[in-house]
C-alpha cells in the first residue's frame, strides 16, 4: 500500500514540476519566440530609410510627386526626358509644315489601343489642344507630362490608390532611402497600356524531391 | 598588387605567438606544423608560392568557427581568405562582405498573383545575381501556371514554355519563404542554418555537412542541393558576394533563396523584385508602418501558403 502511494507521490510531483515549469516557459517569452504578426503589430515607429547609408540617389531623372503616401512625399521617374520628340510645340505651333516632312509628322508610328471597343480613346481625351506640351484632363487642368498619374488616375483610380500606397507598381532599385517609384508611364506604354503576349525569359526544371 | 600585400600583412600579424592560447589557435598551429612536417612546405609566410599560399588558406578555413560564433575580425579574416581564394582558384576579383542586419529592420516579401505574367524575369535575375549552377540549371524562384481556383502550386504547371500570358490562367511565384518558425532550422543537426534578427534564413556553407534534412524537412521546395560543383561561366560571375549570399558554393552543401542578402541589407531590392517588369513583386521592412509591404498587409486581401502548418512565413500572397 505504502509503495503504491510513494510511487504516485512521485508521478503527481513530476507532473506539477512539468506544468509549471511549461508555465515558466510561456510567461518569459522568449523574444525569438513571436510570430510575424506580433512582430508587426508592437512596430509602430516608422523606420528612417536614409539611415541604410548605402541606398544612394539614383541615377536617373526624377521629379518630387505633387500627392503623398503614406510616408509623406515622394519621387517619380521623369518622363519628358524619355519622349522622342518633346517638346511638342516645336511642330505644334502656327508656324506651317513642308509636305515632304509629313510622313515624319504625322505619329505614324503610335498604335493607339486604350480603351474597350466603343469607349477606346483619342488623342485629344489625354493631349491638349490648346497647349501641346501638356496633357489634360476632363476637367480642362492641364497636366504636367512628369505627373501623367494625376491623369491616369482619373480612371485608373484604384490603381492609383494601390500605387501611391506601394501595392500597384514599383519602387526603383532600393527598398531603403528615399521612396523613388516608377510613373504609370515607366512601365505601360500610355497608348496600348496593356502588356504584352511574350515568351517568357528562361523555363525550369523538374525538382528533385 | 596592395590586396596581396594586405593579405601577406594580415597574415603575419596572425601567426604572432602573443595572443592568448585558445583551441582555435592550437589547430592552427596544429595544421600549420603538420603541412610544413608533411609537406616541406612554409606556409602562412609571406614568400611561399601561390600553390603553398592557397594550401595555407584552406587550412585556416578549415579550422575557422561557425560564423554565429565568429567575431567581427574572424568574419573579415575569412572574407579575406576566401577573396583570396577567389582569386587564386578562379583568378576573379570578388568583393566579398559580411555586413550585418540593420537595427528595427524585418524583411517581408508579397507577390501579386492578379498581375504577375509569368515572363520568368525574376528567375533570370536571380540565376545571374545569385551565381546559381547552370548546368544543373539550379532556380530559387519557381513560377507555376495555375487554373482559376486552384491555390496550392503543387497542382499547377512549373514547366511551362510557350507565349505568356495565356487566358484564363494566373501565375504564382515561390521561393524560400523565410519562416519565423522554419522547420528546416529545427531539422538541421549542425546548426549550419539560422534566422537572421532581420529576418532571412541563410546557410553557413562550410558548416553543411550536406545531409539535405532541411530539403525534406521544407514544406515548400524552398532548398536546393549540390550534386555536383556548381558551374558558372567566369564572365557570368557576380563579384559582389556576401558570406552567407551568393559566394561560390562547392559540391554537397545546400543552398537557397536569401532574400538577395548582399543587395538587400545595402538597401536593394532582391533581384527577383527589382527585375519583375510588371511590379508584381513587393519588398520591404515589416517593421515599418509606412513601407509598401506594410500597405499591402493593411489594405489588400491577402494569403500564406500553408499557413495552417505553423512555419509563420514572410512572404504574402495578394491580389488586386
Amino acid at each position: 500500500m505504502s509503495k503504491v502511494s510513494y510511487v504516485s507521490g512521485l508521478f503527481l510531483g513530476a507532473l506539477a514540476t512539468v506544468v509549471i515549469m511549461n508555465q515558466a516557459a510561456t510567461a518569459s517569452g522568449a523574444p525569438g519566440s513571436e510570430s510575424v504578426k506580433d512582430k508587426i503589430e508592437h512596430a509602430t515607429e516608422p523606420f528612417d530609410g536614409m539611415k541604410v547609408t548605402t541606398a544612394y540617389p539614383l541615377p536617373v531623372k526624377m521629379v518630387e510627386s505633387k500627392e503623398h503616401y503614406q510616408g509623406g512625399s515622394f519621387r517619380v521617374l521623369a518622363r519628358k526626358g524619355q519622349i522622342t520628340r518633346f517638346r511638342c510645340s516645336v511642330c505644334h505651333n502656327d508656324k506651317p509644315v513642308k509636305v515632304q516632312n509629313g510622313v515624319l509628322f504625322t505619329h505614324s508610328d503610335i498604335q493607339l489601343n486604350h480603351g474597350l471597343g466603343r469607349n477606346m480613346l483619342t488623342c485629344n481625351e489625354c493631349h491638349s489642344i490648346e497647349d501641346r506640351d501638356f496633357l489634360v484632363d476632363k476637367e480642362g487642368r492641364k497636366i504636367d507630362f512628369d505627373h501623367s498619374y494625376q491623369l491616369c488616375g482619373k480612371c485608373h483610380f484604384r490603381q492609383k490608390r494601390d500605387w501611391l500606397g506601394g501595392a500597384h507598381g514599383k519602387r526603383e532599385t532600393y527598398w531603403a532611402g528615399e521612396r523613388v517609384v516608377r510613373n504609370c508611364t515607366s512601365c505601360h506604354n500610355p497608348h496600348s497600356p496593356a502588356f504584352p503576349t511574350k515568351m517568357p525569359a528562361t523555363y525550369s526544371l523538374p525538382l528533385d524531391e | 598588387m596592395d590586396f596581396s600585400k594586405k593579405k601577406e600583412g594580415r597574415m603575419q600579424t596572425e601567426d604572432m605567438p602573443e595572443k592568448k592560447s585558445s583551441r582555435r589557435d592550437f589547430m592552427k598551429k596544429m595544421s600549420i606544423a603538420a603541412a610544413a612536417g608533411s609537406a616541406g612546405l612554409v606556409v602562412g609566410g609571406c614568400s611561399g608560392t601561390p600553390a603553398t599560399e592557397k594550401m595555407g588558406l584552406k587550412w585556416e578555413e578549415y579550422f575557422k568557427k561557425h560564423y554565429r560564433l565568429m567575431t567581427q575580425e574572424e568574419k573579415d579574416a575569412t572574407v579575406t581568405r576566401l577573396e583570396r581564394l577567389a582569386k587564386l582558384d578562379r583568378g576573379i576579383d570578388v568583393q566579398m562582405s559580411n555586413q550585418g542586419p540593420h537595427e528595427q529592420v524585418l524583411f517581408g516579401y508579397a507577390f501579386n498573383i492578379s498581375r504577375c505574367k509569368g515572363y520568368m524575369d525574376c528567375v533570370e535575375a536571380c540565376v545571374k545575381e545569385n551565381n546559381l549552377d547552370r548546368r544543373g540549371k539550379t532556380q530559387y524562384v519557381r513560377v507555376f501556371e495555375m487554373d482559376p481556383g486552384q491555390l496550392d502550386p503543387t497542382a499547377g504547371d512549373g514547366q511551362y514554355h510557350h507565349e505568356v500570358p495565356v487566358k484564363n490562367k494566373f501565375y504564382m511565384g515561390v521561393q524560400c519563404f523565410h519562416c519565423e518558425n522554419a522547420p528546416c532550422i529545427k531539422a538541421c543537426p549542425t546548426k549550419a542554418t539560422w534566422r537572421e534578427p532581420d529576418g532571412i534564413v541563410v546557410i553557413d556553407y562550410d558548416w553543411c555537412i550536406g545531409c539535405r534534412y532541411c530539403l525534406a524537412a521544407c514544406p515548400y521546395w524552398g532548398r536546393r542541393f549540390n550534386w555536383g560543383d556548381p558551374e558558372v561561366p567566369k564572365d557570368e560571375i557576380n563579384l559582389n558576394q556576401h558570406y552567407l549570399g551568393n559566394r561560390m558554393r562547392m559540391k554537397g552543401v545546400m543552398e537557397k533563396c536569401t532574400f538577395c542578402i548582399q543587395r538587400t541589407r545595402k538597401g536593394k531590392l532582391p533581384a527577383c523584385a527589382d527585375a519583375c517588369p510588371t511590379g508584381s513583386r513587393v519588398f520591404g521592412n515589416l517593421l515599418d508602418p509606412n513601407s509598401e509591404i506594410r500597405f499591402v498587409l493593411a489594405n489588400k486581401k491577402v494569403f500564406r501558403f500553408k499557413e495552417d502548418l505553423g512555419t509563420d512565413p514572410k512572404f504574402w500572397y495578394f491580389m488586386d
